[in-house]
């Protein structure tokens, strides 16, 4: 290997070194490759090329010797020593890094100086190098760098052993690294997993190499090797994304755009979109005149495509490009558009209509008038609802963007238009939207054309759109006056309340509260407070849950004296429902409740409930409900928990179920840091130590647990006469949990008195 | 009798106006002037939409309720018209008792329109195809409901039963008549081709999503006979059908239709001409292969696996293609799928001859052996059972020095570590095939076995290794435009010394 190396590095003498390594790697590559689309036997012959590239680098670079201001390092280093002392050691250490750090920069130009042979920058890396050598403490070599400085300051043998072997690395440095081959041998694993591993860390591969090979190498290397999985190509897209700095920073951004454009053209959506996100992150950060120059024709190139994969791709770039286009090419750029607006294949035309309200964002007011709107009407009378859909969706994006005399021209026939259509997808849409477009066309055009376009949609034939246009009603109300809220709306809210769908209630059920403020408190009360009601009684526990969620926004209106009386059969039949969720929801809202009902309501109709739950079959209602009691003793402050709450909490733990007993030494435990110390160990101590007799063993060890928690919250002398014994004895346990939980809580216990 | 129908149409069509359901059905004024030639700009009642269409004389003149055989010859065709103008008027199912009388009266004129059309007089004359394509229009072109099931359930929906069509029994009729008149050889192509026109076509493809396996089954036939006997729009009807398989591919994931398409597909695959054009190829690879992507191939598999096969028949060298295809869209983590695969791989494979595996054997076979071993057995007794088939066997020995390096590694490791009982004997019968096949080959494979699995540990210490040092020395570059000093810094060994000495 060796004499063929210097043989060969005669032949091609020196001066061109790098570039002829550059052109035979090329080479080599492209014979792989052309091996493998062509020759049966491709596999050996690719990796027969593959090796030969690997032999033609080792006599390009040949590793064995490393020069230092003339002196051959391998001379300067001292043999490895058999036993070696720290300073031996160190010194070793930095002499390898010495080694290291010019191996890393080799000084391939200045290699015909005789004087000092480190270039500039290269010296400038290794003070770099020292100076983080004798700066840095040493844990950060112990996670930053490599093996031989990680050793240089810790003394034990295993160190040591790794020592001498980055020793002998460093020293024989037998095999040097070359990153695109790293690459190329793992993008050829059959493995997708390593291959995947590989990409994702693309960056160190570009680090290693350096800025200027990176662009030279590794990105052309890129742009030609995407014929892979998609998951491969997706990763590929996206650490792109996230390239510039490794190509040497933004004004060498432009390298990145051909393996992004090639991936912009596969068959795969993931990967199209992702490539689509990066080429755009990087476009955004490119100079103008950059892009201009090399995204523009990318664009262009994109919108040209022969598969209607590139052209989906290209409509998501124009917004990018257009700001920074001479004024003909603006005009190109704009006719493209249009093409694409009214291309053959439906999978295009979508992507241009959803892509629609970002390009028009960026265009001229004028432009936006004429060419924006043409290309919209081409969508709007899609045969395809697909499109038409994404077009409405344009809808208020573009409305915002236009003065509001031509909004009402142009966009508000198509919307009401809209709200009409054949296809359900598409009036949902309109649903949707509605609202956000009333703001761009003022009150006189909402009044006269979308209200009653609104009102329609609410009374759509198909429950989903009505689904959508009841969810928007209180923003929608929002922007009208009270008045046609009242005269229009309104009686369509009625309707709702009642509507056959109960998705439909539900979704008025949860947003209906809103629409209290707006009406005012006469109009709330006489029209709002009924359907209140009659959605509170609603047979579909979902509905009378959205209702109760929002309750404090109605109290602010009607306070809640008129709604309790209704209120509490709801809440009454919601506790008691029979599916958990719906139980576990209402326990949540219970002390939002009580906040707002007050404590004398609450005593009077809520209490009985709280300890209800304390008894559910389900546990996550069980553990709820003691959550709950915190709460509101939270709530409510101790006085009342102890007369309200504990001594009914106290009485359950005689139940003949363990679980239940179980839950009470939960709330037990949640409660008494609320509560305070000296009810705790009035009233709640007595019952846990009274329950360490339990013939449970799971009571037991809970009975441990609490007295774990209590420690912090007891004084030391209650611990050490009342806990400790009772720990004590139960660490006796036959049972094995138990003997455990118990031990935590006494070492607890100890932990405790030694910090007092 | 005409006048009492006349008087309740208006009536009728008020009352469905008034309903939410007729006034989606009649539609939206943009749909309805696109197709123009067909419907009226905008939507009015059927009264007068007729009119305007017809001059009253010819609508007036003859009463539709009236039976063929009961008018005299010259006047068939008239009554053809007026029947079918009848049938324009679209009912509302959800209620079944609502206008019973009518939709018994429009059933009744359904049948006597399919009765003429199989009778098959005379040529339709223009202003009987366009009629006939209105009426078709108004009944078949409506946009479906939302499915309730996938967007309530959070698309758990279980045993997905088949959604049923509640218009059904006047949309049978309709599809029945269509079909026989797009059949019927009183239809002159030329003039049809005026009013089965794209717009026509597309809408038609469109109700391919439709919930109704009746319906499908009805378009499908529709469908065939539309290629057969248009073909001026044979490109167009390719065309819209890629796209809608594209977008099922790329897009949605969720089409209703894609089994009763590719079935059309293939008979029309079937009927291509030698040599293949460069078209046909391009759909091929860019449309049925990237079929194999979608989880729900399982629906469709059988008639996208005619499609491919058809395609290999017709073309031997195509099979290459579809194979590498096939391995790149392999399943990774659905074991129901691959079992798919391995159906399908192996269909192929039996239409595949020597010189074709040659390009794709490697990865093919070693494809094979990762099923093999995969930890799902129905996957591996599947791979294993491939090795019943003689074609597969007769490929495997003429290539067996590639091939066994790469099978029995894979069958060892079954041997050694495989749970599944019925799996090992599997793998055990196919060992012992291998070894009837070449004992000397299969003797130095079963050597470098244990050498290999060493190997391939190095290999992976190495590679481990390998990134470590790429990390370290990658952690010593710095990153650029930090600081201006460290601009250049690339990563070459040191060659000065090597050279010099």
């Amino acid at each position: 290997m060796r004499t063929l190396a210097l043989r060969g590095s005669k032949r091609r003498g020196p001066p061109g070194l790098e570039e002829a390594e550059l052109r035979g790697f090329g080479e080599d590559y492209r014979r792989a490759q052309d091996a493998t689309k062509t020759s049966p036997r491709s596999i050996t012959t690719a990796v027969a090329a593959s090796s030969s590239y690997r032999s033609h680098l080792q006599w390009l670079a040949p590793p064995a010797t490393v020069t230092f201001r003339g002196h051959h390092l391998q001379q300067m280093l001292p043999p490895p020593p058999s036993a070696g002392t720290a300073i031996g050691r160190r010194r070793r250490a930095r002499l390898c890094l010495l080694a290291l750090s010019s191996a890393l920069q080799p000084p391939v130009e200045k290699k015909e100086q005789s004087g000092p042979l480190l270039s500039l920058p290269v010296r400038h890396g290794f003070v770099v190098a020292l100076a983080f050598l004798f700066v840095l403490p040493p844990p950060i070599f112990l996670s930053s760098s490599p093996l031989p400085l990680a050793a240089c300051d810790a003394g034990p043998l295993r160190q040591r052993q790794d020592l001498d072997q980055g020793w002998s690395h460093m020293a024989a440095n037998d095999e040097p690294l070359y990153p695109i081959a790293i690459l190329i041998d793992e993008l050829k694993n059959e493995d997708i997993q390593l291959r995947l591993n590989s990409i994702r860390r693309l960056s160190i591969i570009a680090r290693a190499l350096g800025e200027e090979r990176t662009r030279k190498e590794l990105i052309p290397f890129l742009s030609e090797n995407n014929d892979d999985d998609d998951e491969v190509l997706l990763a590929m897209a996206e650490e792109l994304g996230v390239f510039i700095p490794y190509v040497g920073g933004v004004e060498h951004a432009h390298v990145l755009l051909p393996p992004l454009e090639t991936l912009c053209t596969v068959e795969e959506t993931c990967v199209r979109e992702k490539a689509v996100e990066s080429l755009c992150r990087i476009g955004a950060q490119m100079k103008e005149s950059d892009l201009a120059e090399w995204f523009i024709p990318l664009a262009k190139r994109l919108a040209a495509g022969e598969w209607f994969t590139a052209r989906v791709s290209s409509c998501g770039l124009f917004h990018v490009v257009y700001p920074s286009a001479t004024d003909p090419l603006k005009a190109e750029l704009r006719s493209i558009f249009a093409q694409l607006c009214q291309d053959d294949t439906p999978m295009v035309r979508r992507a241009a209509a959803s892509n629609l309200g970002k390009f028009a964002a960026t265009l001229e007011q004028s432009h936006l008038k004429s060419d924006i709107m043409s290309m919209f009407e081409d969508l709007t009378q899609d045969d395809q609802d697909s499109v038409r859909l994404l077009a409405v969706e344009g809808c208020a994006a573009l409305g915002k963007l236009l003065e509001s005399q031509d909004c009402i021209a142009h966009i508000l026939p198509v919307i009401v238009n809209f709200s009409q259509d054949k296809s359900w997808r598409v009036r949902y849409m309109v649903a949707n939207q509605l609202y956000e477009l009333c703001e761009a066309v003022g009150p006189e055009a909402t009044r006269a054309d979308l209200v009653p376009a609104y009102v329609r949609l609410l009374r759509d034939n198909e429950a989903e759109v009505r689904i959508a246009a009841a969810g928007k009603v209180t923003k929608f109300c929002r922007i009208l006056n009270p008045q046609l809220a009242i005269q229009h709306i309104l009686p369509c809210v009625k309707e709702l309340s009642t509507d056959s769908s109960q998705h439909v209630r539900a979704a008025l059920a949860s947003v209906i509260m809103g629409m209290a403020p707006t009406l005012g408190k006469d109009a709330t009360i006489e029209q709002l407070l009924p359907i209140f009601l009659s959605l509170l009684k609603d047979e579909f526990p979902d509905v009378r849950l959205n209702i109760i969620s929002k309750l404090d926004q109605v109290n602010q209106v009607i306070g809640i004296d008129l709604l309790s009386q209704s209120l509490l059969p709801a809440i009454v039949a919601l506790a008691e429902d029979r599916h958990w969720r719906v139980r576990l929801a209402i326990i949540e809202y219970i002390p939002l409740l009580a906040s707002q009902l007050g404590i004398r309501f609450f005593d009077d109709k809520l209490g009985a409930l709280c300890m209800q739950w304390l008894e559910d079959k389900v546990f996550s209602i069980r553990e709820a409900a003691a959550n709950n009691l915190k709460r509101l003793a939270e709530e409510f402050g101790p006085e009342w928990a102890m007369q309200h709450i504990i001594p009914e909490v106290l009485e359950k733990i005689n139940s003949p179920h363990y679980l239940y007993r179980m839950t009470i030494l939960r709330a037990i435990s949640l409660l008494a840091p609320v509560v305070g110390a000296d009810i705790t160990s009035e009233k709640l101590l007595p019952i846990v130590i009274a329950s360490s007799k339990d013939r449970v063993p799971n009571i037991k060890f809970n009975v441990a647990k609490v007295l774990h928690n209590l420690v912090s919250i007891l004084d030391q002398s209650l611990v050490d006469k009342t806990i400790r014994p009772c720990l004590v004895e139960l660490t006796e346990d036959p049972d094995v949990d138990v003997r455990y939980f118990a031990n935590q809580a006494l070492e607890a216990c100890d932990q405790v008195m030694m910090s007092s | 009798m005409w006048k009492q129908f006349l008087s309740k149409l208006p009536r009728k069509s008020s009352k469905s106006d008034s309903s939410p359901a007729a006034a989606c059905l009649n539609g939206n004024p943009i749909r309805w002037t696109r197709s123009g030639n067909v419907v009226p700009s905008r939507s009015s009642t059927v009264k007068r939409t007729a009119s305007a269409i017809f001059p009253s004389s010819v609508v007036t003149s003859i009463e539709p309720l009236l039976l063929f055989k009961d008018v005299p010859h010259t006047e068939k065709k008239n009554l053809f018209i007026s029947k079918l103008n009848l049938c324009c008027v679209v009912f509302d199912f959800s209620d079944p008792d609502k206008n019973t009388a009518e939709k018994d009266m429009k059933r009744q004129t359904l049948l006597d329109l399919i009765e003429y059309v199989d009778a098959g007089s005379s040529r339709f004359t223009e202003s009987m195809i366009s009629a006939s394509c209105k009426m078709f229009a108004s009944n078949l072109f409506r946009a479906f409901p939302p499915n309730i099931r996938s967007s309530f359930v959070g698309g758990e929906a279980e045993e997905e039963k088949p959604m049923f069509e509640p218009a059904w029994s006047h949309l049978q009729l309709v599809y029945d008549l269509l079909l026989k008149f797009i059949e019927s050889s009183s239809l002159d192509a030329k003039i049809g081709k005026k009013y089965v026109d794209h717009s026509f076509i597309l809408r038609l493809l469109h109700l391919f999503d439709s919930e109704d396996p009746r319906e499908r089954e009805c378009l499908k036939a529709i469908l065939h006979r539309i290629y057969g006997k248009f073909m001026v729009h044979r490109p167009f009807i390719r065309e819209v059908v890629s796209n809608i398989f594209c977008q099922f591919v790329f897009e949605t994931e969720r089409h209703n239709g894609i089994a009763e398409l590719l079935e059309v597909f293939g008979s029309i695959i079937s009927g291509f001409a030698l040599p293949l054009k460069e078209e046909h190829k391009l759909f091929l690879w860019k449309v049925i292969i990237p079929l194999h992507k979608p989880k729900t191939i399982g629906i469709y598999l059988q008639q996208l696996t005619y499609c491919v096969a058809q395609f290999v028949e017709k073309e031997p060298k195509l099979a290459t293609s579809v194979i590498n295809g096939l391995l790149r869209y392999w399943p990774v983590t659905n074991s129901q799928k691959e079992v798919m695969f391995l159906s399908e791989l192996e269909e192929i494979l039996e239409i595949t001859n020597e010189v074709e595996i040659q390009e794709c054997m490697l990865p093919l076979f070693r494809r094979i052996a990762y099923c093999i071993n995969s930890f799902h057995f129905q996957v591996a007794e599947r791979a294993l059972f491939m090795w019943n088939n003689d074609h597969l066997i007769s490929l495997v020995s003429h290539n067996r020095q590639a091939i066994m390096p790469l099978i029995l590694p894979a069958l060892e490791r079954n041997i050694h570590s495989h749970w599944n009982q019925a799996v090992l004997n599997l793998t055990r019968n196919v060992k012992k095939l291998l070894h009837e096949m070449d004992e000397e080959l299969f003797i130095t494979c079963e050597n470098n076995f244990e050498q290999d699995e060493m190997e391939q540990k190095i290999a992976e210490e190495k590679r481990r290794m390998t990134w470590h040092r790429l990390e370290s020395s990658a952690a010593f570059q710095p990153l650029a435009g930090n600081t201006a000093v460290l601009i250049r810094p690339p990563l070459v060994s040191p060659v000065v010394a090597a050279a010099r000495s």
